[in-house]
């Protein structure tokens, strides 16, 4: 595994785009590792799993692109053999859980855009309009947070001194088993 | 009443400074200075662009109530957009030409597509397209339910007429600088480079070719579990609680995607020797 630089890109390297596709392979390295949960503050604990949409990114500009849809993605040859040849995911469908309420949504990692996302379903004691749009306000702000929530950690993983020999390392072991 | 939509996507937008408090009476005051106007009757090819609420499309009226969502504020943009139907046109000129009997110039041709237009346009309608945004004001944050280029820059410049505040598009970088990270991780940000990770399959698959023109000035050390082709690295089987039942996947390659307008596509970038 090595750092790697390229002046040609300045966008990207603005935006940091790498970093949102560097996250999202983590989460998926996460969830294959250690289940997918993740402490957030007041105790809450929540899971990210991958669903059935997987996109990695090309590795140049006249590589191609791999886009995996449809029944276990995570589980094909095809999506290890990128791994092995150390692709990032560009973009996946996630399955966001906290409690009994799910969140199904695309993260479009280097944007970190969210697309197709469906909440969870109504509260059963919305009666009102005003209550139901409360409530589904709140479920969009609560899946942009966990995302964030999760992120923040990851990154205090990543930007540690010590990630390439530590946690990288462990990452790099698992994408080419 | 409208409901606010259970599904959809969205793209997170920022804000630095001051903007009125949602539940008072200036705020509804500024979304209305910005408010949407019709163009329905208008005799030329435009676009409107202005503020509207849930509740009222046409932007005659704006109250705290109307925008309450909770702890959001909901806000709704409308974009109607006025075309000349291609079609329409080329009958009028065709029907226009036979009648004069030949093929009109190109100058007659253009002031004749002029005349058309103002004869057509006043009775064609507008497209409308509604774009609704969460504004959470503590957080300085809003999430707008359209991620297209035009609609994020659409709304960023009524957002900028109306508070006279520039919005940012949330991107790796800027939410990292959001998420109360201690100062050291942050300012760590700015030096990062990206992970290059090693390419074990050894032959299997087609080599990852590198840019000739950042070739490294040292040896590229790869991590030793994903040494040179021949050393395979230690593999765990991942275990199941049950057998999946797998579906054929659909293996799409290549796929074009559109391109990203802030963030052209990342190319590989040549390997640096690792900083530590």
């Amino acid at each position: 595994m090595t750092e790697s630089t390229n002046p040609s890109n300045a966008a990207d390297a603005a935006t940091h785009g790498f970093l949102g596709e560097e996250f999202l392979t983590w989460l998926w390295y996460r969830w294959e590792t250690d289940g997918g949960e993740y402490d957030l503050s007041a105790g809450r604990r929540i899971g990210i799993a991958l669903d059935d949409f997987l996109a990695f990114g090309a590795p140049s500009e006249d590589e191609t692109e791999q886009t995996l849809r449809r029944g276990l993605p995570t589980r094909t040859p095809q999506a290890r053999s990128a791994l092995r040849q150390g692709r990032r995911l560009k973009k996946a469908k996630l399955i966001l859980a906290d409690g009994s309420r799910q969140w199904v949504a695309t993260l479009d990692a280097s944007t970190m855009t969210l697309s197709g996302v469906r909440l969870p379903e109504d509260a059963e004691d919305v009666e009102s309009p005003q209550d139901r749009t409360a409530d589904r306000a709140a479920n969009w702000l609560a899946i942009y947070e966990m995302v964030m929530a999760v992120y923040g950690q990851f990154l205090r993983e990543r930007l540690r001194n010590d990630y390439r020999e530590s946690d990288g390392e462990k990452q790099a072991n698992w994408m080419a088993e | 009443m409208a409901v606010l939509k259970r599904s959809g996507g969205f793209v997170a937008l920022f804000w630095q400074g001051k903007i009125p408090d949602p539940r008072e009476e200036a705020f509804c005051e500024a979304l209305a200075e910005r408010r949407f106007r019709t163009i329905e009757n208008a005799a030329s090819e435009e676009t409107s662009v202005g503020w509207v609420t849930p509740a009222l499309p046409t932007g005659d009226e704006f109250t705290p109530e109307d925008l309450d969502a909770g702890a959001a504020t909901w806000l709704r943009m409308r974009i109607d957009k006025k075309v000349l139907p291609k079609k329409w046109l080329a009958v009028h000129l065709e029907s226009e030409e036979r009648a004069r009997g030949k093929k009109l110039p190109p100058r007659e041709r253009r002031e004749l597509k002029q005349d058309i237009g103002e004869k057509l346009l006043p009775r064609v309608l507008p497209t409308i397209n509604l774009v609704d945004a969460l504004m959470f004001h503590e957080r300085k944050t809003i999430l707008l339910f359209g991620t297209s280029n035009a609609v994020i820059e659409a709304f960023g410049k009524l957002f900028f007429e109306t508070f006279a505040l520039p919005l940012d598009r949330a991107n790796p970088y800027q939410c990292a600088t959001r998420l109360g990270l201690d100062r050291d991780l942050v300012a760590g940000l700015d030096r990062l480079q990206p992970i290059r990770w090693p390419d074990v399959t050894g032959g299997d698959q087609p080599a990852r070719r590198e840019l000739p023109s950042v070739a490294p000035a040292a040896p590229v050390t790869e991590m030793p579990a994903a040494a040179e082709a021949g050393v395979e690295p230690e593999v765990v089987p991942f275990e199941l609680d049950e057998e999946p039942q797998l579906e054929e996947p659909q293996l799409e390659e290549p796929q074009r995607e559109e391109p990203r307008q802030e963030e052209p596509q990342q190319q590989e970038p040549g390997p640096e020797e690792p900083g530590q």
